[in-house]
């Protein structure tokens, strides 16, 4: 199913090497990250590996019982401290009472780990999408929901991959070696320490030819992160770049990367492919059994072993070494579970945005900044420096300024996607950091540029504002969006389902759609983000009639790049590098020739652009 | 594109995409699965070698002599399986499994080069990134471990079956017996494992969209306080996973246990058949330890067979996933009738419908535009101005009609060749992760640095880009979001400029850019369309209204073609169009009373 194999099978087999060699080191590093997330099914992890240890016990136990069957054909009956004497049959009964036992205890072991693994990923995906309901919006958005969706779904998958497949491996593989020494020694400890001998001999040589295995692996997972980025940009770029020169350049780019990787890779083989091949040697099954052979010869011929006992040791002799070769698949696992883990702590650790106790309720639908500050986390530079103004209830305010002036900061703050570093951000008289969030949510309303619509019916997306609004209500509210004739001419109405799995609507129309749930929202403050952008003439104008009604009688801040659309607002706010450059109205800062004139008067000029095959001609009215 | 297939492949289909893969070093895969075969035939020898050993041990009195000369018998063919093993294993470590992931890479990425872009749009990035990127190590990686363990599951045994059959035939055929049983359990395994993994993997699908479309919508959810364990729909998805994911372990676990039952179990018959042997004096007690010794060795690859179809499921799904995107034929290019005479642009007659669609996107499209005469295409999003410029692009050929470029039929010309004669600017522009210079050099690659500097100056670019912390010699993802959407639109259009093809194609390049962003970008344009066949898509028609010609498009046809003043006079479609976008320009953010 989800097997990790994307790494080099020579990856594979020398980090299990290495997986053996380092085995106590290994755990420890991982108890936090790891052992932490995976806690909440710690139980059925425990049993899982319980079940599978003890199946595998069963398994030995079963093949010592059949080397039983070989004494007693030989003479007759043998007596066990526990069980008393058994002849041939019940030798064999045993065995294959073992050997079942064995079985089903793999397979019970093997249930519990999945049905602990599927619980596991519905938990961490819940408590995942409750974390980040709580954590500020702002987050969401820098962090990007396809980074985040790939943590709630693939690291949640990797970590299934662990619960699932690896303990009971993991149970397995530390049983094994114990169980099988300690029969071995109770056998004939001269041939069990002929069997070590061989097992310790054989990871030796390997440790040594191991050195320099942590320095390789590095390189080689850099090289690999290199690849993977080569060839990310190589298909990103090809629809776009292919038109400009067949895709020749980057197809040299890629090319590059590839032979740089050809070179890393081959070092990589080669440089481990002595210890691994060593390992695969001393891993097999033949070296130890020629070693108990030649013992056995010896010890058998000076009458020092019975028959039956260098059977049984040449049997069991070679499961220390088996139980190392399974640890080849679950190295991988691990890696990639502890990648995992490592995305999802990140996730978890985002602080959540503090909530008031006592909550209080905004006054009116005035907007407030007051002196605020604030800089994006992971950025040095200020995105708003001491910024003030006040928006009366029911006037517009519009936020200009070139691009990076901080108008969608402004923007984002007050519906608390990200927290002022200094000063506050007032809505009715009261502090947004001391509404509660739902309050905030049912002051504020937005539209943004990026338009959303959940997989759902029209209706119910519209709905969504105000779920107990009547079908009239959401009808009433398509319409004031212009939404209503374009809907009822799909072909099943207000029943068809949007969203991007569904019905493909235009951007115009996913506008507006967007626009009639803020109207039936009915908040008393919106916040409009450049929200006629992308749209062609037709929607244009219609986009523009359905935001007419939407303002109505409300308090708008809107932003705008095309300067024509806000001449009429009450107020017009400047930002230049996150401070308030001028305000006042329109008329007011063109006479004043700043920051606002010269803004105009380039856009009067991107305005009056004429497209010609000759164009000599400068646009009307631009400035050298 | 991740569809398993429903039939169960074959061993030897496995083994013939195993080779298409490996392409030129299909000897190298034939050599290793050869000396691994040899190597499990001496394995395999190795193990019988037990028969006369312990036989010669269990000799009254035991034969000492002969002992030695079986276990050195035994050391040889040990020898030669691990040196034969060794030199299988050379595909790996000595380096040929890296010439195969990089020709296969290679490959695949000519066939990405060579692919219309019809089918190109049919992946998605994602996807072709996986394919590229973790398909073919999942594909190649596996080859050598996994056809190392398989050959020896197969061979061995047989080996062992062979020579038991010339101590005792009735032993050597209870063994056999097991194999056939095998296989229909097998293939029950392997057809349950892919339905199990079909299912498992379309819940993942459903939410892994939930998953986006909760973090999406998380702004509107927490208004709703339909968050967390409250968020239904995700919630729901969730749930279902589980509920696939149990019913698809418990429906997967009859098979495996029947498989792992059988093959155990069934050694525990041959055994307690031999032990019943013995006792009846038919077979040597020497013989049946021996084959103690040799059945246990059966069952440790027994154990990791699960792993192991689950790690031969994944190479067999990366083998078709990387074929499917090598079967895609490229376009054919026919025999040049004529080589392009100049740069004018004729569509004649030409219906195109996109894959998949059963409404034609063009409908009987005519028109011709001469050389460096500047065209605007103008109409309702979905009415086919941007297929227009697809077909030009050959980004999938007409189902009527021909587009033709300087008299010449597209589809005569190399896809090199079409595109040495086309520039395009887009809305989303696409910097690769290398120095601003390179970047723009990109547009003809033979230019030198005063050439690069040139394009920059004229797309106005130059003044910003010496601003930057290295000037030229800035690495664009060293300052990654820091370049606006202008600045990175004029560095596009100085690599048009730069490459100074005959065509230019712009697609309403400044749609998304802010004012002063627009006004640069618009005067690297001017600089850019000069002397020039132009086609440009634009919502604002006030841009258009110098051109030479403005093509109306409704619903795939083209309803008028004229110039501006014609058109309004005309008081057609265009008209319409023009009326409307001036009534919205009239808007303004005013307050509005609630009363009105």
């Amino acid at each position: 199913m989800d097997m990790g194999s994307s790494a080099s099978v020579a990856e594979r087999k020398t980090a299990a090497a290495a997986a053996a060699a380092s085995a106590p080191a290994a755990p420890k590093a991982l108890r936090r990250g790891l052992w932490g997330i995976i806690d909440p099914v710690r139980g059925a992890i425990w049993l899982a590996m319980a079940m599978a240890g003890l199946g595998m016990v069963c398994a030995i136990v079963g093949v010592a019982a059949l080397a039983g069957v070989l004494e007693c054909l030989r003479s007759g009956a043998l007596t066990l401290p526990l069980l008393g004497p058994l002849d041939v049959w019940g030798f064999g009964l045993l065995a294959g009472g073992l050997i079942v036992a064995s079985l089903v205890l793999r397979v019970l072991s093997f249930v519990v780990s999945h049905l602990g693994a599927f619980r596991l990923e519905q938990r961490l995906r819940t408590d995942l999408a409750a974390h980040l309901a709580q954590v500020p919006l702002g987050y969401v958005i820098t962090a990007g929901t396809g980074a985040l969706t790939k943590t709630l779904q693939d690291d949640v998958k990797s970590l299934h991959a662990f619960v699932a497949d690896s303990t009971p491996l993991f149970g397995r593989n530390v049983a094994a070696p114990v169980v099988t020494l300690v029969l071995l020694f109770l056998i004939d400890w001269w041939l069990a320490l002929v069997a070590l001998g061989v097992f310790i001999a054989g990871m030796a040589a390997m440790r040594l030819a191991m050195r320099d295995y942590a320095v390789l692996r590095q390189r080689y997972d850099r090289a690999r992160e290199a690849i993977q980025a080569a060839v990310i940009e190589f298909v990103q770029a090809m629809a776009v770049v292919r038109m400009f020169d067949g895709g020749s350049a980057s197809f040299r780019r890629y090319n590059t990367a590839l032979l740089t990787f050809r070179g890393i890779f081959k070092t990589w083989v080669q440089a481990t492919g002595t210890a691994a091949r060593i390992t695969l040697a001393v891993l097999s099954p033949m070296p130890t059994l020629l070693a108990v052979s030649a013992a056995g010869i010896v010890l058998h011929g000076q009458g020092l072993i019975g028959f039956p006992a260098l059977v049984a040791v040449l049997m069991l002799s070679t499961g220390i070494a088996d139980a190392l070769m399974p640890l080849m698949w679950m190295n991988e696992f691990l890696h990639r579970a502890r990648a995992g883990a490592m995305r999802v702590q990140d996730v978890m650790d985002v602080p959540v945005l503090p909530t008031p106790t006592q909550p209080a309720a905004p006054g009116d639908a005035s907007v407030e900044f007051e002196a605020v500050r604030f800089r994006y986390p992971d950025r040095t530079d200020v995105a708003l420096d001491d910024l003030s103004f006040i928006v009366p209830p029911g006037t517009v305010t519009a936020l200009v300024g070139p691009s990076g002036a901080g108008k969608s900061t402004v923007a984002r703050l007050i519906p608390r996607f990200w927290d002022v570093a200094g000063g506050a951000v007032r809505i009715g008289g009261v502090d947004v950091r001391a509404c509660s969030p739902e309050v905030l949510m049912h002051h504020v309303s937005f539209v943004f540029q990026d338009t959303f619509l959940f997989h759902d019916s029209i209706a119910s997306n519209i709905r969504m504002a105000r779920p107990d609004a009547t079908d009239a209500e959401v009808e009433a509210a398509a319409r004031a969006a212009q939404a209503h004739d374009f809907i009822t001419a799909l072909p099943q109405g207000y029943d068809t389902i949007a969203g991007d799995r569904g019905t493909r609507l235009s951007g115009g129309q996913r506008q507006r759609i967007t626009i009639a749930r803020a109207i039936l929202r009915d908040a008393p403050i919106l916040v409009l983000d450049e929200a006629t952008a992308f749209a062609d003439p037709e929607n244009e104008a219609l986009i523009v009639a359905a935001l007419a009604n939407l303002m109505r009688g409300k308090t708008v801040i809107v932003i705008a790049h095309r300067l024509s659309t806000i001449r009429d607002a009450d107020q017009i706010v400047v930002l230049d590098q996150g401070r308030m450059a001028e305000r006042g109205t329109h008329d007011a800062l063109v006479a004043s020739d700043g920051v606002y004139a010269r803004l105009w008067r380039t856009h009067e000029a991107a305005q009056g652009w004429i497209l010609r095959s000759d164009a000599s001609e400068t646009a009307p009215g631009d400035t050298p | 594109m991740s569809h398993a297939t429903h039939t169960i492949p074959t061993l030897r289909e496995t083994y013939r995409r195993m080779l298409m893969a490996a392409g030129s070093e299909a000897p190298a895969v034939r050599r290793m699965l050869a000396l691994f075969a040899l190597g499990a035939v001496a394995q395999g020898l190795a193990f019988a070698c037990f028969f006369p050993l312990l036989r010669a041990l269990l000799a009254e009195p035991a034969d000492l002599t002969q002992a030695w000369i079986w276990l050195g018998v035994m050391v040889a063919a040990t020898v030669a399986d691990l040196i034969l093993g060794w030199l299988g294993h050379g595909f790996e470590y000595g380096g040929a499994i890296a010439d195969v992931t990089h020709d296969l890479r290679r490959r695949l990425g000519r066939q990405l080069r060579q692919m219309p872009m019809q089918a190109l749009a049919r992946w998605r990035t994602g996807d072709l990134g996986a394919v590229l990127g973790g398909s073919i190590d999942e594909a190649v990686a596996p080859m050598g471990t996994l056809s190392h363990v398989i050959i020896r599951m197969l061979v061995v045994p047989l080996v062992v079956i062979a020579v038991t059959l010339a101590i005792d035939a009735r032993m050597a055929l209870a063994m056999a017996v097991i194999v056939p049983m095998a296989v229909p359990i097998y293939r029950w395994q392997r057809r349950a494992s892919g339905q199990e993994r079909r299912d498992v993997a379309e819940a993942h699908g459903r939410t892994e969209s939930d998953i986006v479309e909760y973090t999406q919508g998380l702004a509107v959810l927490r208004t709703l306080g339909q968050t967390g364990a409250k968020a239904q729909r995700l919630q729901e998805s969730l749930a279902h996973l589980r509920e696939v994911q149990a019913k698809a372990l418990m429906a997967g676990l009859w098979p495996a246990l029947l498989m792992a039952g059988l093959v155990e179990i069934g050694l525990l018959v041959v055994l307690a058949l031999g032990g019943t042997w013995v006792t009846q004096g038919t077979l040597s007690l020497a013989a049946f330890a021996a084959m103690l010794v040799i059945v246990m060795r059966f069952s440790e690859p027994l154990a990791l067979f699960s792993e192991l179809t689950k790690v031969f499921d994944l190479m067999e799904v990366a083998l078709q996933r990387m074929d499917q995107v090598l079967a895609v034929a490229p376009l054919p290019v026919t025999a040049p009738a004529q080589p392009p005479s100049d740069h004018d642009i004729a569509f004649d007659g030409v219906t195109f419908a996109y894959e998949g669609e059963n409404a034609p996107a063009l409908k009987d499209v005519s028109f011709h535009l001469p050389a460096r005469s500047l065209t605007a295409l103008v109409g309702p999003s979905g009415s086919g101005k941007t297929t227009v410029t697809r077909l030009i692009m050959r980004f999938a050929d007409p189902r009527a009609g021909t587009v033709r470029i300087g008299g010449a039929d597209i589809r005569s010309l190399s896809s090199d060749a079409l595109a040495a004669r086309l520039s395009v600017v887009f809305q989303d522009v696409y910097l690769f992760d290398d120095t601003i210079l390179e970047n723009i050099r990109m547009g003809r690659p033979d230019a030198d640095d005063a050439a690069v500097v040139a394009a920059a100056q004229a797309a106005n670019c130059h003044d910003f880009i010496r601003r930057l912390p290295d000037g030229y010699a800035t690495r664009v993802g060293d300052i990654g979001g820091s370049l606006s959407g202008g600045e990175r639109q004029r560095i596009s259009i100085a690599r048009a400029i730069l490459k100074d093809a005959p065509i230019v194609i712009l697609d309403e390049p400044t749609a998304a850019l802010d004012t002063e962003s627009e006004r640069a970008v618009q005067k690297a344009i001017d600089a850019l369309v000069r002397e020039r066949t132009v086609l440009v898509i634009a919502h604002r028609l006030s841009t258009v209204v110098g051109a030479d010609r403005i093509l109306v498009f409704d619903d795939g046809r083209l309803v008028e073609m004229a110039d501006h003043r014609s058109l309004l006079e005309a008081g057609g479609r265009y008209a319409a169009l023009w009326t409307a976008q001036l009534r919205s320009k009239a808007w303004h953010a005013a307050p509005v009373p609630a009363d009105v």
